[in-house]
């Protein structure tokens, strides 16, 4: 008795099944090959699979494209359909030049909108490896006050909200807090990318340990909190990939803590982060309604819907307003997926951009290609009239020109998709790794099965953009006209004006393109070469993030900070040695709500906001931002003695409109009033807002345990790095440092997405332009090439070179001049959305937009010229001799 | 001789002699494996279809279903036999063939 037989691949079985249905020998056909498969199976079973697959493929494409119709009746719809594919893809071999062409342009027009597709499904749309990812939710907090009306949450609002969903709509409800561990190791400290989490963090993004666990419930009190959980790559990077590591005490921020699992390599939410720890809370925390720093996840229940979860909060935020009017007044609550909540908002409309300009170029393609195919229609006009007059449907006549359309569509999707598919490496890999961690799914940018699709989609759009003119012209061509006239002088008005009005819609979808990419490219430009309130050339920054177990109290903040700043100042080759609590550009930010005396609100959540600065004395020296009136800080501003503030241009300009500054008092959140002692010059921390309203205090008198080091040298500041290194680890040798840079890369790096932007718009406008001009040129070739017997008898009757040379160009400059005019509108309309979408980075610039008018209408006549000098060169005896 | 005597191809022939030799076992595995043994040639699954088919269609072989197979999936075979059209044109060809060669024995045995 033998086994029973082996199964051949069942999706592939069932594929050949469908591509026989209607033969008579669809039943045998697959027996046949599931015997033979049976038998290779039996040797060989991995083999006998992908010889399944193979065959199958084979089979199901000859019968899909042979068997069914050729041997079918004719006359079918489908046989008609492949009798038409048939015919245009001859008629296509025939010129081979022509369909290279057009396949080229085609591929780099769908290949354009294949990548930035491939970007936004990356970024927007799946950029998350986590299973179940569209159950994982963001509660967070609503805020009028706020960019976008986002925020964090308080301590306070998410226990409170944890308690009251328990059993709702939304399960797992974890918080998680920005964690800079200073880890020390075998080797030199390093600070390590980490967050604090609620134990059910873990359940909520369904992560599981790949050894030890994750955190448990009772890690969140306090005194049980010194846990860790290693990511896999930290763990193979500080710990050799040792599985002995759990259960083992660890030094993070001068204290040990357990490590109790490692995580699969999978797992690095959020940010790529490297080190998690239960995010743990005392009876001061929980009562803290004030500060929002938590960010929240957590994962639908089972059959619940993210409206529930919203209808549920919104609620929830209700009461929580009602009962806490002081801090929760005007503070709502709603439910974002996990893609939505994560997304940088400065993306979208970023992409937005690209997509336009993808679809720009691609309509500047299918513009091109469809006057390609008009002027072939035109060649073979009296064919397809003497195909008409013996019997021909004008109907057939029409489907082979859509095929045609069709099969050159067909053709490029490869070509597409590996020109899409090389551009996102290219992406990929000119993105630093610093900045990658922030963007959510950058790291599996690349073509996957939704790329694919919307690929395939948008040739088949662009089949239908590009092949309707030419079809519809067929579908009209009166056969009289096309007999009489002799197919050489080609004089058909209408289809003259199709290609005029495509060749005016490319020079007018260009120019916007240009004038785009130019405003990104000059706006970039000026944040980094512009004007910044300070001297970023010869100026070194370090920063360092103090654990609290090592540095507890203000004292030892403060001692740590003045004795690093005089270490860094006996460096030989500094000038200057400063720190503060944040550097100009560098990407994080302080804020504080404060309220000047005389316009005292009782609520603290109205408190006006400015950029909050904890600064050493030699500051403004070192950055050389200058101190415009009063004075700046020294030695005296110190722990006891009046607390007083310096206050940027714009804040003084702010709250003290008539000039009195000086002397001013202001009062933080926390109670203290401080004196305003002196106005220094505004500094650009970050381009989106601008000149904001900074708040300066001495350090001395509110140590800080973030602290940036800004030090001046005399020559190159990265060639300190070194010394500048050694001179922390004399003060605290376990002390890590980081991101140590010149204040020039800084600015630098901040512009890194922004000169993407730009590139990219760059790429796209040049690819516009480039097909543009093509596009004028061959139609303006042809033109002359269609006239050349009118030229002929012109130059026969006396006109000059220079006579039909203008004429032509005559020709060209009315095209060009009434595509400008059109681009000209379309550039403002778009300079004016991408002033609004990009935050205000971006403003239009008339004079820039008319100076690229000006230079694509040059442009575009020299594109012209060309083909205007070899139409004065027609010899009129070979011209007339044709008649 | 008739103009219009089926001229068969090579592979036709091929086909329909192997189907001769297979007798009773003559359905598509066998004849491909014999194509591929016999003949020294490799045919594709597809074209071997296809020419059965259209050697079914010219009336040259007929075929008939044999009994579902658990081996197969519950699927009959799909037996053929030369039909009497088919041993004509077949005897047509050999006689075409050998009427060629006739005469020419010395000269390709010598070079």
């Amino acid at each position: 008795m033998r086994s029973l037989p082996a199964s051949p691949p069942r999706l592939a079985e069932r594929l050949l099944t469908g591509a026989l249905s209607g033969t008579p020998y669809q039943s045998d056909i697959v027996g046949d090959l599931r015997e033979s498969y049976d038998a290779i199976a039996r040797r060989r079973p991995r083999y006998a699979r992908y010889w399944y697959r193979i065959q199958v493929i084979a089979l199901a494409g000859r019968y899909i494209f042979r068997l069914r119709f050729v041997t079918r009746k004719r006359g079918s719809i489908m046989d008609r359909l492949f009798m038409d594919a048939r015919y245009a893809w001859r008629s296509l071999m025939k010129r081979p030049a022509t369909t290279a062409a057009i396949v080229v342009t085609l591929a780099l027009g769908i290949g354009a909108n294949a990548a930035v597709f491939g970007v936004i499904d990356a970024l927007l749309l799946h950029p998350f490896t986590i299973k179940d990812v569209d159950r994982i939710v963001m509660p967070i907090t609503l805020s009028p006050r706020f960019n976008g009306h986002r925020e964090t949450v308080s301590p306070a609002d998410f226990l409170d909200w944890r308690r009251d969903l328990t059993g709702g709509s939304v399960e797992h409800l974890a918080a998680s807090e920005w964690w800079d561990a200073n880890l020390v190791g075998r080797d030199e400290p390093e600070r390590v990318l980490g967050f604090h989490v609620s134990p059910d963090f873990f359940a909520a993004l369904d992560g599981r340990a790949a050894i030890g666990r994750t955190l448990l419930p009772e890690e969140e009190v306090l005194a049980n909190s010194r846990r860790v959980v290693l990511s896999d790559g930290l763990w193979r990077r500080r710990f050799g990939a040792d599985p002995a590591v759990v259960g083992q005490p660890v030094l993070i921020d001068g204290a040990q803590w357990l490590v109790v699992g490692v995580m699969p390599p999978s797992f690095t939410f959020p940010q790529q982060a490297e080190i998690w720890a239960p995010w743990s809370f005392d009876e001061k925390t929980a009562r803290n309604r004030s500060a929002h720093y938590l960010t929240v996840f957590g994962r639908l229940a089972a059959g619940r819907t993210i409206d529930e979860a919203r209808a549920e909060m919104s609620t929830i935020a209700l009461r929580l307003a009602a009962d806490h009017p002081d801090t929760n007044a005007d503070l709502g609550a709603t439910v974002l997926t996990l893609s939505r909540g994560m997304a940088d908002v400065g993306v979208p409309p970023v992409l937005a951009l690209w997509q336009a300009a993808g679809l720009f170029v691609l309509l500047i393609a299918c513009a091109n290609i469809a006057s390609l195919l008009l002027a072939r229609a035109a060649e073979r006009g009296r064919e397809i009239a003497i195909r008409l007059a013996l019997g021909s449907s004008r109907g057939r006549i029409v489907r082979e020109s859509l095929a045609e359309s069709a099969i050159l569509s067909v053709i490029s999707i490869p070509l597409s998709l590996a020109i899409a598919a090389a551009t996102l490496r290219v992406m990929q890999a000119s993105m630093p790794a610093r900045i990658v961690r922030y963007i959510a799914g950058w790291d599996r940018l690349g073509l996957d099965v939704w790329t694919i699709g919307g690929t395939i989609a948008c040739a088949a759009a662009a089949a239908l953009v590009f092949g309707i003119a030419p079809a519809a012209h067929m579908a009209r061509s009166a056969l009289a006209d096309a007999l009489k006239t002799d197919g050489r002088t080609g004089a058909d008005p209408g289809r003259q004006r199709i290609r005029r009005a495509l060749v005016v819609a490319e020079i007018a979808l260009a120019l916007p393109l240009l004038v785009a990419a130019m405003l990104s490219v000059s706006t970039i430009t000026s944040f980094i070469t512009g004007w910044q309130g300070y001297d970023p050339d010869n100026v070194l920054t370090l920063r360092a993030v103090l654990p609290e177990s090592r540095y507890p109290d203000q004292d030892s903040r403060e001692r740590f900070t003045r004795r690093a700043i005089e270490r860094l100042g006996e460096v030989p080759g500094v000038r200057e040695a400063a720190a503060g609590n944040i550097a100009p550009a560098i990407d994080s930010n302080a804020v504080r709500a404060f309220d000047v005396s005389g316009q005292a609100l009782s609520e603290v959540s109205k408190w006006a906001r400015a950029d909050y600065r904890v600064v050493s004395p030699r500051y403004f020296e070192a950055l050389r931002l200058p101190v415009r009136t009063g004075r700046g800080f020294s030695e005296q501003d110190r722990n006891g003695s009046q607390p007083v503030a310096i206050v940027s241009e714009a804040m003084a300009r702010k709250f003290w409109p008539a000039g009195n500054a000086i002397g001013g008092r202001v009062r933080l959140a926390d109670g203290v009033w401080l004196q305003v002692v002196g106005v220094c010059g505004d500094v650009i921390h970050d381009w989106f807002t601008g000149r904001t309203p900074t708040l300066y205090r001495p350090l001395a008198q509110a140590p800080t345990d973030t602290l940036v080091f800004a030090v001046r040298t005399t020559g190159d500041p990265v060639a300190l790095v070194n010394a500048a290194r050694n001179a922390i680890a004399k003060v605290d040798p376990v002390q890590p440092v980081f991101e140590i840079m010149s204040a020039r890369q800084v600015l630098s790096d901040k512009t890194v997405s922004l000169r993407y932007i730009a590139t990219v718009m760059a790429a796209f406008a040049g690819l516009a332009l480039l097909l543009a001009l093509l596009g004028l040129y061959a139609v303006m070739t042809y033109f002359v090439s269609q006239r050349a017997r009118e030229i002929g008898v012109r130059i026969a009757l006396g006109a000059t070179a220079s006579d039909v040379t203008q004429l032509t160009l005559a020709q060209g400059a009315r095209l060009t001049l009434a595509g400008v005019s059109i681009g000209l509108v379309l550039a403002l309309a778009l300079s004016k959305a991408m002033e609004a979408g990009l935050l205000g980075i971006v403003s239009s610039d008339v004079r820039l937009t008319l100076g690229l008018a000006a230079l694509l209408g040059a442009t575009s006549l020299v594109a012209t010229y060309l083909p205007a000098r070899r139409a004065a060169r027609v010899d009129p005896i070979v011209a007339l001799r044709a008649e | 001789m008739k103009a219009l005597e089926i001229y068969l191809g090579e592979l036709e022939q091929h086909i329909l002699l192997i189907v001769l030799r297979l007798g009773d076992e003559a359905y598509a595995n066998p004849i491909g494996e014999m194509l591929v043994n016999s003949a020294l040639r490799r045919v594709s699954r597809g074209a071997l279809y296809t020419a059965l088919e259209r050697l079914e269609v010219k009336g040259l072989l007929r075929s008939t279903m044999g009994d579902p197979l658990p081996e197969r999936g519950g699927r009959a075979r799909r037996y053929f036999t030369v039909t009497a059209a088919g041993l004509r044109a077949l005897r047509h060809s050999r006689s075409v063939l050998l009427g060629l060669w006739d005469g020419l024995e010395s000269t390709l045995e010598t070079r």
